[in-house]
């Protein structure tokens, strides 16, 4: 028996396999782009081919993400924040808080034992402390998203940055630089501004010891280097914490391909 | 069996009708030669204003018909091209708009005052609104202001401050319409005041009842609006003793406003006028039945027991002016939504904090941390706007919504109990 997930985020697009006994067997990302519909099938189609197997074998699909009721081959939905927690208590079963940074998003989730959520925060109106902030220092700088989490931690001094908007922080990140910075430097204070803004998130849902790390840019080593100093406490990040939401929903397309129904899943009006 | 359901959709068709009349009869005001007063709903004196032949203007429900109707935003963008700040409350642009546009609002002319009452001074943005209305029609302000409830007990002396002014209201309204002051017309004003109140009450507890007949939130935004505009007519009673019939019919049919009930919240906060039914919507398909509200209480606190009382005319108004929802302190406001979390047996609390108003969203934060954190109460947290259509993300707010419902149905199906014990609540006025 084979269940699949697929979180369509406002940035990327992710689809994990797994089997009966909750393993693995494909993952996939690809960038969202203009087309949600089209995304969505390519990235499951993509998890399909990597595990050899026909589409007609996956026998549950829950879509999750902000385009979850985009996946038009879904059989249910359920929300990114009910996926995000199911996947981290999956992989982490004490952990009772998750900080989710996706590409627009920002989510403090605290979980009970059970995996189901208790409560949540969530940036509002704005994408600062998101990974669109990090997309627009990397562009001002003109460095790959990829390299700006590891040059950050090469800092001998930390700036502060003290502008909260995505928009306005490329004018501040200029004005360092040409002030003669170094860019690691005002990485460093990009990176320790959103660990910040993240920190003060999850303290309204309440800080506990065993803390997951999930969304797309719990990959960047940055971020988890300056939270864990905010934070004084190490962070279970997983290889897959991108695929979290992903995870969370393909568990729930198990129990509704095993039991015929799910809490969550049910209650979403699957 | 024709008749078996012979008084649903009386309370919204009825309401809706009168307020049809009523804005009919405002704008033809002028040509009559009738004097008209601007005042605000929160402790309105309409039972007095009416004693002189004042028609009333409530320009916060004028904003709400203009969000509603989906005219708000124009007339939002025409008072920031005059240079009101994005920041500036929705209600107070949509009225400014709504003047510089020659007052045509999408319910019919409004007819200019020939009276201001501030009778709210909870919120400093209406003292200034009213100012500016003052200063563009040069027409009289009477600043009637009312007591913040600090304390648990109303102080005598704050009573009579307010009575006081009221006696300074009454020579102005005499000089200015001619007329003396009739008091056993007040008087009996008053007593069909009070019985109005008390079916309002009876509809507002038929929510105790699982499942409701009845959405304290959704639905009482239509139910309130008689009491809280048209007090002083007889038609006011009238309308509730109509809309209790609806009610008790529900009761004995056993349907309610959800189809079937399957999370009963209450709800803290106005709700977003532009986009009221879609609002409305994210809920509904969850089975969501609203059993108490915040917002239905802006006009007055009769579940609380506040009455107008024609043995004690000015005294009892000068008691519900201080007793309405806003102008209650943070800790009251506290210890109400608590009351009303474990009376009406709901699963969780959503606030819904908008940016137009200062008076519900300051202290909400705080609100949201006490019930979620010290309660263990599931809350959720939501942010819009009450005028100004800009600031309604439907994605945004369906995606908290719908995962605040997944968490609650999940709990309910694992029979997980509430994260920390409930204190025990002491203050009970």
């Amino acid at each position: 028996m084979i269940a699949a997930g697929v979180d369509v985020g406002s940035t990327a697009t992710k689809a994990i396999l797994i089997d009966e006994n909750r393993h693995i067997l494909a993952r996939s990302c690809i960038k969202t782009g203009a087309n949600v519909v089209k995304a969505a099938e390519r990235v499951f189609r993509e998890t399909v081919e990597t595990a050899g197997i026909e589409e007609h074998d996956v026998t549950q699909v829950v879509g999750t993400g902000y385009g979850r009721y985009k996946v038009t081959f879904g059989h249910a939905q359920v929300t990114e924040i009910s996926c995000h927690a199911r996947g981290a208590a999956y992989l982490f079963p004490h952990t009772r808080i998750i900080l989710d940074i996706g590409g627009q998003d920002t989510k403090a989730i605290r979980i009970a034992r059970g995996g189901e959520v208790e409560d949540f925060c969530m940036n509002d109106k704005c994408a600062a402390g998101t990974g669109r902030f990090l997309e627009a220092a990397a562009t001002t700088m003109a460095l790959p998203l990829d390299e700006i989490g590891p040059l950050s931690l090469q800092h001998r001094q930390s700036i502060k940055i003290t502008n909260v908007c995505t928009v306005f922080v490329e004018s501040e990140i200029l004005a360092h630089l040409a002030r003669g910075r170094s860019p690691a430097d005002v990485l460093r204070g990009v990176h320790l501004a959103i660990a910040g803004r993240s920190v003060a998130l999850m303290r309204r849902v309440g800080l506990d010891p065993e803390i997951t790390f999930t969304g797309g840019v719990s990959r960047n080593v940055g971020i988890c280097a300056a939270l864990e100093e905010k934070l004084e406490r190490h962070l279970n990040v997983s290889p897959d914490s991108q695929y979290m939401g992903a995870i969370g929903a393909a568990l729930f397309a198990l129990d509704r391909a095993l039991t015929g129904h799910s809490p969550a899943a049910a209650a979403a009006g699957a | 069996m024709a008749d078996e359901y012979r008084y649903q959709g009386t309370g919204r068709n009825l309401q809706k009708d009168m307020l049809g009349d009523w804005f009919q009869r405002l704008s033809q005001a002028p040509a009559r030669g009738e004097p008209v007063a601007y005042l605000f709903i929160s402790g309105n004196i309409a039972e007095l204003l009416s004693n002189f032949g004042f028609h009333l203007v409530y320009p916060e429900v004028t904003a709400l018909q203009c969000g509603i109707k989906k005219t708000a935003g124009n007339f939002i963008l025409k008072a920031e091209e005059l240079g009101y700040s994005p920041d500036v409350c929705g209600y107070v642009k949509n009225d400014i708009g709504l003047l510089h546009s020659g007052n045509a609002s999408p319910m019919g002319k409004l007819p200019p005052p020939t009276l201001l009452v501030c009778n709210y001074s909870g919120c400093r943005t209406y003292v200034k609104w009213f100012e500016a209305l003052a200063e563009f029609y040069k027409a009289p302000l009477f600043m009637l202001d009312v007591p913040y409830r600090r304390d648990d007990e109303i102080d005598p002396g704050d009573l009579a401050y307010v009575t006081g002014q009221m006696n300074e209201l009454i020579a102005l309204c005499e000089k200015l319409t001619g007329k003396r002051f009739d008091i056993d017309r007040f008087r009996a004003d008053l007593a069909d005041t009070a019985k109005a109140e008390e079916y309002w009450v009876r509809i507002l507890e038929s929510a105790r009842r699982v499942p409701s007949p009845f959405d304290s939130y959704f639905e009482a935004v239509f139910f309130m609006a008689p009491l809280y505009t048209l007090r002083g007519s007889p038609d006011c009673l009238r309308y509730y003793e109509a809309a209790w019939r609806e009610i008790e019919e529900r009761i004995a049919h056993g349907i309610g406003p959800a189809g079937e009930e399957r999370f009963r919240v209450v709800v803290e906060g106005p709700p977003p006028w532009p986009h009221f039914r879609a609002f409305w919507e994210m809920f509904q398909r969850w089975g969501v039945v609203a059993v108490a509200s915040t917002y239905s209480k802006v006009g007055g606190l009769f579940d609380q027991g506040v009455r107008h009382d024609p043995a004690r005319p000015l005294e009892s108004m000068a008691e519900y002016c201080m007793n309405c929802y806003t102008n209650w302190n943070l800790g009251l406001r506290r210890d109400l939504i608590r009351r009303y979390l474990e009376d009406y047996r709901a699963d969780g609390l959503v606030i819904h904090s908008v940016k137009s108003c200062r008076s519900f969203s300051v202290g909400q934060a705080d609100t949201r941390e006490v019930f979620s954190n010290e309660y263990g109460i599931p809350t959720l947290f939501i942010e819009s706007d009450l005028a100004d259509p800009r600031y309604f993300s439907a994605a945004q707010l369906r995606n908290r919504i719908d995962a605040f419902f997944e968490g609650l149905a999940h709990r309910k199906l694992t029979g997980a109990a509430p994260a920390r014990p409930l204190p025990v609540l002491e203050v009970r006025p």
